[in-house]
């Protein structure tokens, strides 16, 4: 080990996972989150019924614990590219920058600006104008995940323009940022990050369910997530699917890795998909492995022989191919096992809810389904990390693929300078995730107020002027 | 070097003023709130501390937000110079971004905490720390970043660390505490406003001593900004605004005796806007001072043009939604407004 805390590319790249994981972390929540809040502020404004607005207000206790944290752990992720990362910096800041200047002044702000109102605002300005703000929210916060996106795939997918002297010039912006990993990459994206919401709404639901505690307020969240979800979950695997296909077209060597695939598989050929192998990088080979045969045929051309190829990893020198093949192998499959098991959650949960059995009582004989749920929480975060490993640990040993290396993209730094910021932001991070965790628990246990009277500007708004139909208790 | 073509001149212009327009409105609106986030660390008691917090409540994250597009801008506009400034301010850079993340969560995890102190603290402490990192980088941007032929930085690590760059980092905290008085005594009343006017006053002088200081050492030590300084048109610059400086401080004291409650922050404001000022003559057209100006580190025309379209005709917008933002929490704080 000490050959790592003296080698500052390893370093500056543990730091860049190291950052990059523990803030991917919250803003998948609440970029999700905020589209679940403009459903229910939606619902409450069409009908009046005080408990959506009370579903609001809970589940902004969830979103704002998540956003600061967000907001926190992205600053490193904002200076980290010139921090340790200059060459890079200056080599690609020409489109690489641009995207990120747009990304803070067209989502950020948006998001940051409106969100003082949503959460804040209730008794400032009319419904109409909060639940607008809520929409201004969402759409800053996914608004930020496309430019993200967009420039992380033009890392996998550089397109628009060309290096001259080790330095992109642009030719044609749209181009770049339409790259060819663009759309797939931003959908894919887009919806983890709101089906991984979705399932923490709703395992957090079925915890209170389990636990017999505002069992009709949580089946109400937890219906309205399984009405989502019903079309998200099985969308993701589709989109998944799409994505997995242009990295066999674009990134053989990534596919490669994905697959722990050494040799290749030539055309007319079968291919087997391995369902759990050892990678051995020194005998080039896995040590062991079970296989299901003809799957990867069927799944990159949906015929029992391949047309293509499928390249193995020994078609690269080593110095040109991914590395740590076992990582991004189990990394990939963690993910697609995540994606399947939920899906066919929220499929068993619809088939049960249309059989009459998603109300209290019935529930209270489903133990089993409310531990699924509640099993089922966290794993869109692991889902969504493992793809991203999958992603940029896949792209290596490029920066941007194809055209420069990362050992040339990083800050000649000593290393014991990067090895104290690296020290520091984990002694920090452990500190604010266990704090996160806490406080998470904390307004779970405390759970949500169901006395808030309705916020004054929703009386005297001409909204109300209608008939009134909230429930007796809330008038 | 080749005569620069029109273009070639006006764009990093234009860029180099926008950037200044967005490092100027965070330090200006991050200043406040990074200076009521020190001045809660002497906040005597939980409910003073709770009306210091929601004070910032609604508009932290739009505040700071500034400055990440200050950096995302850079990095855009400017590639060499969020490159090279960012390496030589390695540490600085890392105790800001450390205590921007400190007082954040402490903001959150506080609204739900029942040992409320621990986390004042640490906000209050992370508060400090980001304005100590960047009045360090503050000053060692004035002060001049060793650089190669490339523009590539080649000083050592512990290059912003001088007396000169401390005494700027302890000068900008003292500023950041004056615009965090005088924010407060606009949002609270009786005797905690009270408070702040004297907390403003005893920051005036602190503030005034140190620019004071710092205006005067400059010509004296560099013998390049003296030339620079000292000839037409700088020179007339460089004298107007040390007399606009003290009529400004002389009006900003007269408010705080008089008990004015908005005129000290804008009398604030415009000092900070008039040290901004003389800070973009001393450092046009340099962008990583001393040696390497915004036309070498510029990106490329289209770049700027490509930027310059989208981000240009966003910025009055942005600006909009942020005063509306203010608009509607206007008025004095009311305590337990919380989400």
């Amino acid at each position: 080990m000490p050959d790592i805390l003296s080698n500052t590319v390893a370093l500056s790249r543990i730091q860049f996972a190291l950052t990059a994981i523990f803030h991917m972390l919250w803003p998948v929540l609440t970029t999700g989150l905020a589209i679940y809040l403009i459903v229910i502020e939606g619902l409450w404004l069409k009908t009046k019924n005080i408990t959506y607005y009370h579903h609001a207000r809970f589940w902004s206790k969830i979103y704002v614990l998540n956003f600061g944290i967000g907001v926190a752990s992205g600053l490193p992720m904002a200076f980290q590219f010139g921090l340790n990362w200059a060459p890079f910096s200056e080599a690609v800041g020409n489109f690489f920058g641009t995207v990120l200047g747009f990304e803070g002044t067209m989502a950020f702000m948006l998001e940051a600006s409106f969100l003082g109102i949503m959460l804040f605002g209730w008794e400032r300005v009319p419904p109409a104008v909060h639940w607008l703000s809520t929409i201004l929210v969402a759409f800053g916060a996914n608004l930020s995940t496309f430019w993200i996106l967009s420039a992380n795939s033009w890392l996998q997918t550089p397109a628009g323009g060309i290096f001259v002297n080790g330095k992109f010039v642009v030719q044609d912006y749209f181009q770049a940022i339409a790259n060819p990993f663009m759309v797939n990459s931003f959908l894919h994206m887009f919806f983890a990050t709101f089906e991984t919401s979705l399932f923490v709404i709703g395992g957090i639901s079925a915890w209170y369910i389990l636990n017999q505690r505002h069992t009709e307020f949580f089946v109400r969240s937890l219906k309205i997530v399984l009405a989502i979800a019903i079309a998200v979950a099985p969308l993701q695997i589709f989109i998944g699917h799409l994505s997995a296909e242009q990295v066999y077209h674009y990134q053989p060597a990534k596919l490669a890795a994905m697959e722990a695939q050494w040799d290749t598989i030539p055309a007319g050929a079968r291919a087997d998909w391995s369902l759990l192998a050892v990678p051995n990088e020194q005998k080039e080979a896995n040590d062991w492995e079970i296989k299901v045969p003809g799957a990867l045929s069927y799944l990159l051309e949906l015929q029992p022989k391949l047309d293509q190829p499928v390249k193995g990893l020994k078609e690269w020198t080593s110095a040109n191919r991914p590395h740590m093949v076992g990582l991004i192998y189990y990394s990939f499959r963690t993910m697609v096992f995540i994606g399947l098991f939920l899906a066919g959650l929220v499929v068993v949960t619809v088939v049960q809810w249309w059989r009459g059995k998603i109300q209290p009582e019935a529930l209270a004989q489903q133990k089993w389904l409310m531990r699924a749920w509640v099993f089922a929480g966290p794993l869109g975060y692991i889902a969504v990390e493992a793809g991203w490993i999958v992603r940029c640990v896949g792209r290596q040993p490029w920066i941007v693929y194809g055209e420069m290396r990362t050992v040339d993209a990083v800050s000649h730094l000593p290393a014991g300078e990067v090895l104290f910021s690296l020290l520091g932001l984990t002694l920090l991070y452990t500190v604010i995730f266990s704090a996160a965790l806490y406080f998470g628990a904390r307004i779970i246990l405390k759970g949500p107020n169901l006395s808030l009277p309705v916020p004054r500007t929703a009386i005297l708004a001409p909204l109300q002027h209608a008939p009134d139909t909230r429930p007796v208790e809330a008038k | 070097m080749e005569p620069l073509q029109p273009l070639q001149q006006f764009l990093p212009q234009v860029w180099f003023f926008i950037l200044g327009l967005f490092l100027f409105l965070y330090v200006l609106l991050d200043g406040f709130d990074l200076g009521v986030g020190i001045l809660s660390l002497t906040a005597s008691s939980e409910e003073r501390r709770t009306i210091l917090m929601t004070s910032l409540g609604n508009v932290w994250d739009a505040n700071e937000t500034w400055l990440i597009l200050m950096g995302g801008s850079l990095f855009g506009a400017f590639p060499l110079a969020y490159a090279t400034i960012l390496n030589a301010l390695y540490l600085p850079a890392v105790i800001m971004v450390v205590g921007l993340i400190l007082r954040a969560v402490s903001f959150e995890f506080r609204e739900n905490a029942e040992n409320k102190l621990v986390w004042n603290i640490m906000f209050g402490v992370g508060s400090f720390l980001a304005a100590l990192g960047q009045g360090f980088a503050l000053g060692t941007v004035f002060e001049g970043i060793k650089v190669d032929e490339a523009g590539h930085f080649a000083g050592g690590i512990w290059d912003w660390l001088t007396w000169r760059s401390l005494i700027v980092a302890l000068t900008l905290i003292q500023g950041y505490v004056l615009i965090g008085s005088t924010y407060l005594i606009l949002k609270t009343t009786g005797e905690l406003q009270t408070n702040y006017y004297k907390t403003a006053t005893i920051a005036t002088w602190t503030t005034l001593i140190g620019a004071v200081f710092i205006t005067v050492s400059t010509p004296v030590l560099s013998v390049q900004l003296r030339q620079q300084l000292l000839t037409p048109p700088l020179l007339y610059v460089f004298a107007a605004i040390p007399i606009l400086g003290v009529s400004l401080i002389a009006l900003l004291l007269r408010s705080l005796r008089r008990r004015e409650e908005v005129s000290p922050l804008v009398y604030t404001f415009l000092l900070f806007c008039l040290s901004f000022v003389g800070l973009g003559f001393v450092i046009f057209p340099n962008i990583i001072p001393p040696s390497v100006t915004i036309y070498e580190a510029a990106a490329s025309p289209s770049s700027l043009v490509f930027m310059l379209t989208f981000i240009g005709f966003l910025i009055p917008i942005l600006l909009a939604y942020n005063i509306y933002n203010y608009a509607v929490f206007r008025g004095k704080i009311v305590a337990g407004e919380s989400y």
